[in-house]
């Protein structure tokens, strides 16, 4: 009989753990299978409750940081009077949106309406799976890692068009198509990069690119390869941002346009899974930058063995977080200073500029492995 | 071909064409964000682009002419704070000019300046709104806290001066309310000062932006010949290459007294209109230090106060607000307190009459980029 | 309705329940208040008021409230500003059912809560908000300042601390109470309540001088000094452009039965050369002659009135006073054509109110910013202007009753201000 396993350090711990712990059972209903199923079923749970604490959990978090990144940004203070400095705000609105009213517009596809925020959260979850936090943390270790970040990666868009389409609302559907258009264009840039990574990694798996960056922070792949790294990095936070939808690529959302594009006509639950979505879809894209170029959970060393063994001693999750919060700061900072290009603009930006460059790169990428590597 | 699904359309639609895709229909407003207030523009749509707007007015229409019949003129002055209300100081003034024609009062020279100072922080408080909602309306939300947060400075002048932020309600035919405090001087030197600098980091921040100049130049272009003919003034009209300013043209208080230039752009797009309201934030500063230099420290600040009674006849007056061209025309049928009837003509609402033009094939991001730029204030059109 | 509103149903009749109903209460109370997301909404001079709440100086964030939802369908709290008029009133009755439940209305300024200064003599304003709503918080002022803005939030959050789950939100039903009928009934409690504290008040002050008897008050009042201000004589602007009386000239040669009105005895050019430099020329034009004249002084090449500043009347007893004023961009000087129209007094005297009185045919062709202002004065006089391409109401609702801009308009909402 065909038992799924999970390939991960804890799955392996758990595998070993199950068979000692049915050994107190009673001999008769003892058997392997029975101890594989039981080892997958616990495997399972720990990692999905992992996956959700990792990403709702960092949402609230995320959403204050948010908050008041802006406001500093803009010579405010921000949230100010619930707990110090405003930290438990973000419980409140969670809290408040839970217990509010849900209702469908009429004329709604009712069954659509309520399943496009549900289709929105499962791409982030999943990529989220695929990232190794640290050494022996990651959910699942599979080789073709980046082919299926790929491959879910296109949910997404999936959930916002459904979204728009049956709230029966002329601007939500606007919104829908922009955002159809603009997540379908930039994913190709977005693949283009990823690629270019595991071209010069020579893996696929997440936990391989990382532990190929290992040495000094002039092993990482930004730097690793000289200005192709660089540009790299710059155009996977580019199309990253589109991806997400952030601004100053927000056209599908164009407050000012479009009064909040597709999740216009979302209230209470709903649209705090499409307001959960953004913020996590923010952790993976971050997570992901951190894995392919940023050195994953390895430290920032600089080749000095003296502070090197101090760098090495902070455990690698705190490094990836570090990191990772480095990348949201740095897409924070970016949504709050630009202002938004019009939604053929960006289509131009994606076809006419970023492609080729992409391809350039990709070719470049080629040229300097053959030469160089 | 596809026939058009709309073979009777809605009223105000006029554009018959033939079309290969379906149109349809887009209502913006009343409550929108990017409507500056209470104005429905409904849109005929290909697409993302926009055949045909329709504007329509009234979601706050107060009545105030009629209201303005049963009221004393004294009583008008505060109500024409409430029509531009970024611009109130000014409306104020350009009520009293009208009514001092008829009572036939001068002004004293303190008093003069008095005017012409808060008449320039006026101007600056409203186009620092530009800035911000033009920027806020490109999605730049920050640029929107940006010009508040200066215009928050003239705001507690405004207040010391007349006690009030928004709704001033200070000139006086003769002169004003109050004199000005001693701190007056000192307190619109300190904010120019710091207006400089502020200045030189907004215009970095928006000026030479990419994608603001992407999202700007070559939208929504008024030729000179259109924006005469609609009737378009101010900053509007000179971003079209029109040198037309009342304070120019027809010199009102002492405003022939001082150095300054009337800013003038040719090409009439989005960015024009943006350019000359920042240049225009720079000539009123100029004016304010002419102002503070010569600034007469003594003399009376307000001629004697008469009852304000207009004899028989029409009175007209006419000012360039930070908007435009705000003409005021007061009719007395009999010798007394309260006007026959009272009209403006506010400067935004042939601003709104010339959108359709200027939209026109563009996409709706457009739409919200050029109405920032035309910086109207709807309780004005509706009144 | 939420899910929360069954708790108190299913957990009341458990013993020991209750307690859980009312921790429930306190946890949701204490989200909801502190957690109002406000309806980006404003008509006028209180939006800007509103706006420069959340800006830097005053940040409405630092209460969490700075996340203004464009969409009524995730906001919880609409913010009243600005006045509220006939014609924007379903729109905001129909934003306010778009809200999903518990939501909080917060009247901001003086319009929304009475009128303010349009409660007299006006057709269009609605007396207050809580004739189309129900209002939690009333903010007084015109326009509030950010700071009273924020009490009116405060007071709103200590509301919604003392509400409970038994007693779910209010739905909104409007409630059909004149509002003047409620003025009257709180100016009598004012004035009892004034009585009440002036009997209080002197039955004290016996008792203070009963104990005080060589009591003396060291108060001594301030009194502004009243200025002695000059008469300051008035110098009429620079005059720009051709002088009154040339234009008048010029335009009486070619059109001879252009008049202009005075009451003076004297001849029309000694009245014209004695005018104030900054008064523009009126003269009164036959409507025959309106568009000709209207062609002439746009094309000619002395006048080049290329600019229409404003279309507008005046309603006399008999007659409308149409005026046109026109202005040249390049030579500075003005005209106002002035067209009497005679009313059309063969409509019999009970449909007068409702019908177009008089005639005229539309310059909408000379100057297209023309176009609008006629729409004006035919929503606001009832005029008719031939040939106009589309002439329907502007500021009011097509179905309204009158042209409110006449002076015998009447409309059952009007009050008029007592003198």
């Amino acid at each position: 009989m065909f038992v799924p396993s999970i390939t991960n350090p804890v799955g392996d711990f758990v595998r070993e753990m199950v068979p000692r712990l049915a050994e107190y059972l009673p001999a008769s209903i003892q058997s392997d299978t029975l101890n594989s199923i039981v080892a997958f079923l616990v495997n399972a749970l720990i990692c999905v409750i992992a996956v959700c604490a990792v990403n709702i959990g960092s949402a609230p978090i995320l959403i204050y940081m948010e908050r008041k990144v802006c406001a500093h940004v803009q010579c405010r203070l921000g949230p100010m009077r619930l707990g110090w400095h405003g930290t438990i705000q973000t419980i409140a609105d969670v809290l408040k949106m839970l217990f509010k009213e849900v209702y469908a517009p009429s004329g709604a596809d009712k069954l659509m309406f309520y399943l496009a925020p549900l289709i929105v959260l499962i791409a982030p979850f999943i990529v989220c799976a695929l990232i190794p936090f640290g050494r022996d943390l990651v959910v699942a270790d599979v080789s073709m890692g980046i082919p299926l970040i790929i491959a879910v990666n296109g949910f997404g868009v999936l959930g916002i068009l459904l979204g728009g389409w049956s709230s029966n609302n002329k601007y939500s559907l606007l919104g829908a198509l922009r955002s159809g258009a603009q997540m379908i264009s930039y994913e190709i840039s977005f693949t283009m990069i990823l690629l270019f990574v595991v071209m010069i990694s020579g893996s696929t798996n997440l936990m391989s690119i990382t532990l190929g960056q290992e040495g000094t922070i002039s092993d990482w792949w930004i730097f690793k390869i000289p200005v192709l790294g660089i540009i790299a990095f710059i155009l996977f936070f580019i199309s990253s941002t589109a991806e997400m939808n952030r601004a100053p690529f927000d056209i599908a959302e164009a407050e000012q346009e479009l009064t909040g594009g597709y999740h216009t006509e979302y209230n209470g639950t709903p649209f705090a899974m499409f307001y959960l979505a953004e913020y996590i879809a923010l952790v993976t894209n971050s997570a992901l930058a951190t894995t392919c170029f940023l050195g994953g959970f390895l430290p920032p060393c600089i080749g000095v063995a003296f502070v090197d063994n101090y760098l090495n001693m902070v455990p690698g999750v705190v490094w990836f977080f570090a990191k990772v919060f480095f990348m949201i700061w740095c897409y924070m900072m970016v949504r709050w200073t630009f202002v938004r290009p019009r939604v053929d603009q960006l289509m131009d930006f994606e076809w006419k500029f970023l492609l080729p460059v992409n391809l350039v790169l990709l070719i470049a990428g080629a040229a300097y492995i053959v030469v160089c590597g | 071909m596809i026939q058009p699904r709309f073979s009777n359309l809605p009223p105000g639609f006029r554009i018959q064409r033939e079309t290969n895709t379906e149109e349809f229909f887009i209502n913006m407003g009343p409550q929108h964000p990017s409507t500056h207030g209470a104005l429905r523009l409904a849109l005929r749509m290909d697409g993302e682009t926009i055949v045909e707007l329709v504007p329509h007015f009234g979601y706050i229409h107060r009545g105030m002419e009629k209201q303005a019949e049963s009221m004393s003129y004294l009583q008008y002055i505060a109500l024409s704070d409430r029509q531009d209300y970024l611009t109130a100081i000014q409306n104020n003034l350009g009520v009293v000019i009208a009514l001092e024609k008829g009572m036939n009062v001068g002004v004293p020279e303190k008093g003069e300046y008095i005017r012409v100072m808060l008449q320039e922080l006026g101007r600056i408080a409203s186009h620092l709104v530009f800035y911000g909602c033009f920027g806020g309306d490109l999605g730049g939300q920050t640029c929107l806290l940006f010009g508040f947060k200066e215009r928050e400075m003239i705001h507690d002048i405004l207040e010391e001066v007349t006690g009030s932020r928004l709704t001033t309600n200070f000139f006086r035919p003769g002169g004003s309310r109050y004199d000005v405090p001693d701190t007056f001087i000192p307190r619109v030197k300190a904010f120019l000062d710091h207006l400089e600098d502020a200045m030189r980091d907004y215009e970095r921040f928006l000026s030479k932006n990419i994608i603001v100049l992407e999202r700007s130049i070559g939208i929504g272009v008024l030729s000179k010949e259109d924006a005469i003919a609609y009737g378009c003034s101010g900053p509007v009209l000179r971003a079209s290459g029109v040198e037309f300013d009342v304070r120019r043209a027809n010199p009102y208080s002492i405003y022939d007294q001082f150095d300054f230039d009337i800013p003038v752009f040719h090409n009439g797009d989005c960015y024009d209109r943006y350019k000359i309201r920042i240049a225009e934030i720079h000539e009123s500063m100029k004016i304010l230090r002419q102002c503070i230099d010569k600034f007469p420290k003594d003399g009376p600040w307000r001629s004697k106060e008469k009852p304000v009674r207009l004899p028989v006849g029409r009175y007209y007056s006419e000012i360039e607000t930070a908007k435009g061209l705000y003409a005021t025309y007061v009719v007395a049928a009999t010798t007394g307190e309260k006007p026959y009837r009272i009209h403006t003509r506010g400067p935004s609402f042939p601003h709104i009459a010339a959108l359709n033009k200027m939209v026109q094939g563009h996409k709706v991001s457009d739409l919200v980029t050029i109405m920032a730029t035309l910086d109207p204030v709807i309780p004005e059109i509706d009144r | 309705m939420g899910i929360i509103n069954f708790a108190p149903k299913i957990l009341d009749p458990i013993p020991g329940g209750k307690y859980v109903v009312n921790a429930i209460d306190y946890v949701v109370n204490w989200a909801r208040a502190n957690s109002i997301w406000p309806l980006t909404y404003g008509t006028s001079c209180c939006a800007i008021e509103m706006m420069s709440s959340s800006m830097a100086r005053y940040d409405i964030a630092r209460f969490g409230s700075e996340v203004f939802r464009a969409s009524p369908r995730q906001a919880d709290l609409f913010i009243l500003a600005g006045t509220i008029t006939r014609r924007m009133a379903p729109a905001i009755q129909m934003l306010w059912e778009q809200i999903p439940g518990p939501k909080y209305a917060i009247a901001m300024g003086a319009c929304t809560i009475s009128g303010g200064p349009f409660i007299y003599d006006n057709y269009a304003v609605v007396r207050g908000a809580q004739n189309l709503i129900p209002v939690d918080v009333f903010v007084p002022g015109c326009p509030p300042r950010p700071e009273a803005l924020f009490h009116g939030l405060l007071t709103l959050r200590e509301k919604i601390l003392k509400e409970t789950c038994r007693n779910p939100w209010h739905e909104g039903q409007p409630k059909d109470v004149s509002t003047m009928d409620r003025y009257r009934e709180a100016a009598k409690t004012w004035a009892a309540l004034e009585e009440m504290k002036d009997e209080e008040m002197a039955e004290a002050r016996a008792k203070f001088k009963e104990e005080n008897p060589d009591y003396k008050s060291s108060f001594k009042p301030i009194r502004v000094k009243k200025e002695d201000f000059p008469e300051v004589e008035r110098k009429p602007f620079r005059r720009v452009g051709l002088t009154q009386l040339e234009l008048y000239q010029k335009l009486h040669d070619k059109f001879p039965g252009i008049t202009f009105h005075t009451h003076s005895e004297d001849p029309i050019e000694t009245v014209l050369a004695n005018a104030p430099a900054d008064r523009p020329l009126e003269v009164m034009v036959e409507p025959e002659d309106y568009v000709a004249v209207t062609e002439f002084v746009k094309n000619d090449p002395e006048f080049k009135m290329d600019f229409l500043i404003d279309v507008t009347a005046i309603d006399y007893d008999d007659h409308f006073d149409l005026v046109t004023q026109l202005r040249s961009l390049q030579i500075g000087h003005k005209i106002f054509l002035c067209v009497q129209l005679k009313k059309d007094f063969s409509i019999p005297e009970e449909k007068r109110a409702t019908s177009l009185l008089a005639s005229v045919p539309t310059v909408s062709h000379l100057y297209p910013a023309a176009e609008f202002k006629e729409r004006e004065v035919y929503d606001m006089f009832g005029i008719n202007f031939e040939g106009h391409p589309d002439q329907r109401r502007i500021f009011l609702d097509k179905d309204f009753v009158g042209f409110p801009l006449r002076k015998d308009f009447t409309h059952p909402e009007m009050i008029r201000r007592p003198v």
